[in-house]
């Protein structure tokens, strides 16, 4: 193929002069993450899975309004509704997160990527940032289009706005469909705290990708947290279980899209909003934490 | 320079690397021989800060791997050819690489040219034979165009020509002042690209010199020796204080007495020589003479296994 024997020199540098940090890692993690298909693929399944969801069950659940009994119309959430997708794009963002981590581990090029520094901490933070930066965005965008997406929904059903101080009482007397704007109260942080959910998953399963170095086993790890964990509390004693359900991360996710001040069936049982997001942070960074410290001191 | 001062590496009751002291000095190939399972990778990734010695230290001119600033720009390293994402196109992942030390984009064409890989910069690397993916992993390696450089195997799966090629790359990269450690089972090869030698067996140091001293010192001369008189000849011969056995051919392999020697006793003798050649070991035949005990997987002829 070639026939050349030494290799041309590059411009002179000065090796004593800064050091390869963070800003070289962001750079380069986005050239790898921007450069593999399956991010698109991914991304596009968290777009079209959020305004797809919201405009199918918005408009299923609409075309069903006026046969709804009281304590359903009671439940009747514009909000949760438009935010449907989120349930599926948890475990995309989740694939997502950990296989930007554990393809490098399968395939060995964790070694020539931690071969680029002396601090191993600026490649997992440069995952971190990369990584949850474009979701963040991404779910950001979708969160906010969906919740619009099901607004015209209930609006081309004839739904009308409640007028301002409405109770729940109002929401179930009330003829036409309840069409919620994004200034109602709580609305907005709903929509937002949507993307921030996901942003922390994101996070949450980069960090199980660097403890666990493997595919599988970070994804059923990520997928045992958000499915398996409810399941077993749910076997245990009631008494029990009611004291922690509301700390499971997947009750944090549902905690932090409520509208609380509509007054719905879980009200009381989860968290508010903000501690969930805040909860859910302090995980975040203890799984982050736990990845940092066997990254720096596990051999590659 | 590489200078690894009593390195020690255990994974779990496996001693993979035991008391491993050597230096690779500058401006020559040096070639890092011992058989599978020897502890030649764990050594190379022990270089790269990627496993972390029990005990002793590994320097790259005279700095540990994690005192490297611009790491990529002092020290290069193909390790494994296929250690690389399918779905992600040659030029992407040089880019990505160069981006981690602030290397200009320009070096990562320069560097596809130079491997000759080009022609399929754009082509995803799940795509690419061993021997195309060797070829990127010596273009990883002189990314930074660094000044010590370290490759595993380099020449697996590479045709003649690719071998060949990689021979004069190394040569030319020691020619211009670089550390040139180079790793390999296959002796022959190491033979004719390298100057000096680490042999290890075992995790532990066999010898660190330089291939000629390596064949001689290993070595006892031996003359191959033909003669129509032959059972006279060695007679005379062992008389004379040589230990004689039987060559090819009818011929007699005599150690102990070196040529001119031989020829006087043949002459003495009054006994006609038809041949009297000094026999030059191969690398391989040392290497293998050295290391027979320090092989961990043996394999074994069928007879062996069923007798």
């Amino acid at each position: 193929m070639t026939t050349a024997t030494a290799p041309a020199h590059i411009a002179p540098f000065a090796l004593d002069h800064g050091r390869a940090g963070l800003r070289n890692q962001v750079r380069s993690e986005w050239t790898k993450l921007r450069s593999v298909r399956s991010t698109w693929i991914c991304l596009v399944i968290i777009v079209a899975a959020g305004i797809g969801l919201s405009a199918l069950v918005t408009n299923i659940e609409a075309g069903r309004w006026a046969h709804l009994g009281f304590a359903d119309r009671a439940q009747f959430d514009p909000v949760r509704m438009s935010q449907t997708g989120e349930f599926l794009s948890q475990f995309v963002v989740g694939v997502l997160g950990a296989m930007i981590v554990t393809s490098e581990y399968a395939t060995g090029s964790i070694r020539t990527t931690l071969a680029t520094t002396s601090r191993r901490t600026t490649v997992l933070s440069a995952k971190l940032l990369v990584i949850g930066t474009v979701i963040f965005l991404v779910s950001e965008v979708t969160a906010f289009a969906s919740f619009f997406v099901g607004r015209a929904v209930l609006l081309a059903h004839g739904g009308k706005a409640l007028p301002a101080g409405s109770s729940i009482v109002d929401q179930v007397r009330s003829a036409t469909i309840p069409v919620v704007s994004i200034t109602d109260n709580g609305a907005l942080r709903a929509v937002f705290l949507c993307g921030v959910y996901l942003l922390l998953l994101t996070l949450i399963a980069c960090g199980l990708g660097f403890i666990l170095r493997h595919t599988a086993g970070a994804i059923s790890a990520f997928v045992g947290i958000l499915l398996v964990l409810p399941l077993i509390v749910n076997i245990l004693p009631s008494s029990f279980s009611a004291s922690f359900e509301k700390f499971l991360p997947s009750n944090l996710g549902l905690a932090m899209i409520l509208v609380t001040s509509r007054k719905t069936d879980f009200a009381g049982i989860l968290l508010t909003p903000w501690a969930a997001a805040g909860l859910l942070a302090l995980y975040t960074v203890a799984v982050v934490v736990l990845a940092g410290w066997l990254l720096v001191r596990r051999d590659a | 320079m590489i200078t690894a001062s009593g390195i020690t590496k255990t994974y779990g009751s496996t001693r993979a690397v035991d008391d491993l002291s050597f230096e690779v000095q500058a401006g020559v190939v040096t070639g890092f021989l011992g058989p599978n399972g020897s502890g030649k990778s764990t050594t190379m990734r022990m270089v790269m800060g990627l496993d972390r010695p029990d005990s002793g230290v590994v320097t790259i001119d005279g700095k540990r791997f994690g005192d490297l600033r611009w790491p990529l720009r002092e020290v290069g390293a193909l390790l494994e050819a296929k250690a690389l994402h399918p779905g992600r196109s040659a030029y992407n992942h040089l880019l990505a690489l160069a981006q981690t030390n602030s290397i200009p984009k320009a070096r990562v064409d320069q560097v596809l040219e130079l491997v000759g890989l080009e022609a399929v910069a754009k082509r995803k690397v799940g795509k690419f034979s061993l021997g195309m993916s060797q070829r990127l992993g010596i273009a990883s390696a002189l990314l930074g165009d660094p000044g010590v450089l370290l490759f595993d195997e380099p020449i697996n799966g590479l045709d003649p020509e690719g071998i060949l090629w990689v021979r004069n790359l190394l040569k030319g990269l020691a020619g211009e002042g670089r550390t040139i450690f180079v790793s390999s089972h296959l002796m022959s090869e190491m033979a004719l690209t390298a100057t000096d030698l680490v042999v290890i067996g075992r995790g532990q140091l066999i010898a660190d010199t330089t291939v000629e001293d390596f064949i001689a010192s290993n070595t006892e001369a031996t003359v191959l020796v033909r003669s129509p008189g032959a059972d006279a000849l060695g007679a005379a011969l062992v008389e004379a204080g040589g230990r004689v056995a039987a060559g090819p051919d009818g011929g007699l392999l005599v150690t102990g007495l070196d040529a001119t020697r031989i020829g006087d006793v043949a002459h003495a003798q009054g006994i006609a020589l038809h041949e009297l050649s000094p026999q030059q070991a191969s690398l391989e035949e040392v290497f293998m003479d050295m290391t027979s005990d320090m092989v961990d997987y043996h394999g074994h002829s069928p007879l062996e296994v069923s007798s």
